[in-house]
């Protein structure tokens, strides 16, 4: 019974802890001024591999998101699919290539999010929660949940 | 082509404002990037090994860049004790997305290790380069910086791969009776540029993937420095076609990188024209704690016997052409952007034999 009651309250102390939540969802956002329809797979590990990405004429612009180290670690699998590693590689690379811009990255959600408001072109991604709404966003679709 | 006088002002401008504009313009439509590529290298040689110019005992390598909507300038700044120059400075319109007509001073397409890895050292697994794509500086043979136009593209094909197409046409450097010497963007150049030629096409099995395999291909016209004659050639000027292939693929924890080039050397007033083959092969393999160990395998055929290759050999030993290089070493990333390199290689040069040693830190800031 002792045990049966330790695991509950270490279960409940992880969950407490863990940022993402059973019903968390990572999405796909643009502004709610962009005329940015849908990007698949491939457009967008293009985009935040620093290649060009372009719909109805206009660059799109990468944002980062580095909030926290959950976000960061689906970005890597599931967006770009590298180690941090490899893709930190791979954009000193563009770099030294063709003196390629690397994406902008934002450590704080509301500067992030007013980065991606203010500029049509920007595309990033970020919890559900953090855009439930929030009329100055989009999102595009759902990238991952739990 | 401005005088001297009047280009290099003109160009310190251009480059101060890319400068400017990498620390500053992050808005939506204008951006700037700036890093820094820096080593330090420890060397030792035995059998007679000497500690040639080549490999500089610290560099850094300052990569500066400017997109504003579809237009691109970047530059390439080396700093050793010994020198510094300007090695790329690209002026780029990308009128088709990843479709890209540069102007300026570039590396040659032809070349398979140095468009990948230029002048940054930390991106480079090892810590030498094969000796046929050593730089003009370095006692390089084949010309790898060429001034003019430059056009690179990359398109689908298929489901998942690409093709990608590079063509250059500019001048070549000139000849003198020890080096090449490339058209310089900062110093007074008294050279005389023939026309140069390059290109390459591959296949990328993965679009965004780092595996490529391909074909190149140059041809330059090298005159001789003005006022300079050529008694080791007999002429005044040679005409270099190379064709080559090469594979640069990533399987996992594992990355093979090969080039073969055969290169054909026409000569001016003589009637025997000379060729050379000259290749390498690298083999890499991540292991676990952030550890890659490396070797490489070099060899030529003919090279002994080239004339044109002579020229390039030092009298004073102090610099060595390889006909043939195995090498061996494992690399350390230790930390973010930091790593640690140690190289063991065994030499066969045109005049001896000898051993080297060398430890190297490299480094990307920020």
């Amino acid at each position: 019974m002792n045990k049966i009651a330790a695991t509950a309250v270490l279960l409940t102390l992880l969950a407490a802890g863990t940022p993402a939540l059973a019903d968390e969802k990572l999405v796909l956002i643009v502004s709610a001024d962009s005329n940015i329809t849908q990007l698949d797979s491939l457009q967008l590990r293009k985009l935040f591999l620093g290649l060009t990405v372009t719909q109805n004429g206009n660059r799109l612009w990468p944002v980062l998101n580095e909030t926290d180290a959950r976000v960061k670690e689906i970005f890597l699998q599931n967006i770009v699919s590298m180690s941090d590693i490899t893709y930190d590689r791979s954009l000193l690379r563009l770099t030294l290539i063709q003196g390629q811009r690397r994406p902008t990255a934002y450590g704080d959600i509301a500067l992030l999010l007013k980065a991606v408001a203010a500029d049509p072109s920007a595309v990033s991604y970020v919890w559900s929660k953090d855009v439930a709404r929030d009329p100055r966003l989009r999102i595009l679709r759902v990238l991952w949940h739990d | 082509m401005p005088h001297p006088p009047v280009r290099t002002p003109l160009l310190c401008l251009a480059l101060t404002l890319l400068w400017a504009n990498s620390a500053l313009a992050q808005h939506e439509h204008s951006s700037g990037e700036f890093e820094v590529f820096v080593a330090a290298e420890a060397f030792h040689g035995s059998g007679a090994a000497p500690r040639d110019d080549a490999d500089p005992w610290v560099n850094a390598d300052v990569v500066a860049g400017l997109t504003e909507h579809q237009f691109r300038v970047f530059g390439e700044l080396l700093a050793t004790p010994d020198e510094v120059d300007l090695e790329r400075f690209q002026m780029g319109w990308e009128f088709v997305p990843e479709t890209v007509l540069w102007l300026g001073r570039f590396h040659e397409p032809a070349s398979a290790w140095n468009t990948e890895h230029h002048h940054g050292q930390y991106l480079q697994t090892d810590i030498t380069r094969p000796y046929i794509e050593r730089w003009e500086d370095e006692q390089g043979i084949i010309p790898q910086h060429i001034t003019g136009a430059l056009l690179e593209s990359r398109q689908s094909i298929g489901k998942d791969g690409a093709i990608q197409l590079s063509g250059g046409f500019g001048a070549a450097p000139a000849l003198t009776n020890t080096s090449l010497e490339p058209f310089s963007l900062i110093r007074s150049d008294p050279g005389r540029h023939g026309p140069s030629i390059t290109g390459r096409l591959a296949y990328l099995p993965e679009y965004v993937g780092a595996s490529s395999v391909g074909l190149l291909f140059g041809h330059h016209d090298l005159q001789a420095s003005y006022g300079l004659a050529l008694p080791a050639l007999h002429s005044n000027h040679a005409n270099l076609t190379i064709y080559g292939a090469y594979i640069d693929w990533t399987v996992g924890p594992w990355r093979v990188v090969g080039a073969n080039y055969y290169v054909d050397v026409a000569l001016a007033r003589t009637t025997r024209d000379e060729s050379f083959i000259s290749g390498y092969l690298q083999v890499e393999r991540q292991l676990p704690r952030r550890l890659t160990v490396f070797s490489r395998w070099e060899d030529s055929a003919r090279m002994q016997e080239s004339r044109y290759v002579a020229l390039f050999d030092h009298e004073d030993g102090n610099l060595e052409i390889a006909l043939r290089r195995q090498a061996l070493g494992v690399r350390w990333d230790y930390a973010r952007r930091q790593a640690l390199t140690l190289e063991l290689s065994h030499i066969v040069s045109l005049h001896q034999q000898s051993n080297e040693v060398r430890v190297q830190w490299s480094a990307a800031i920020p």
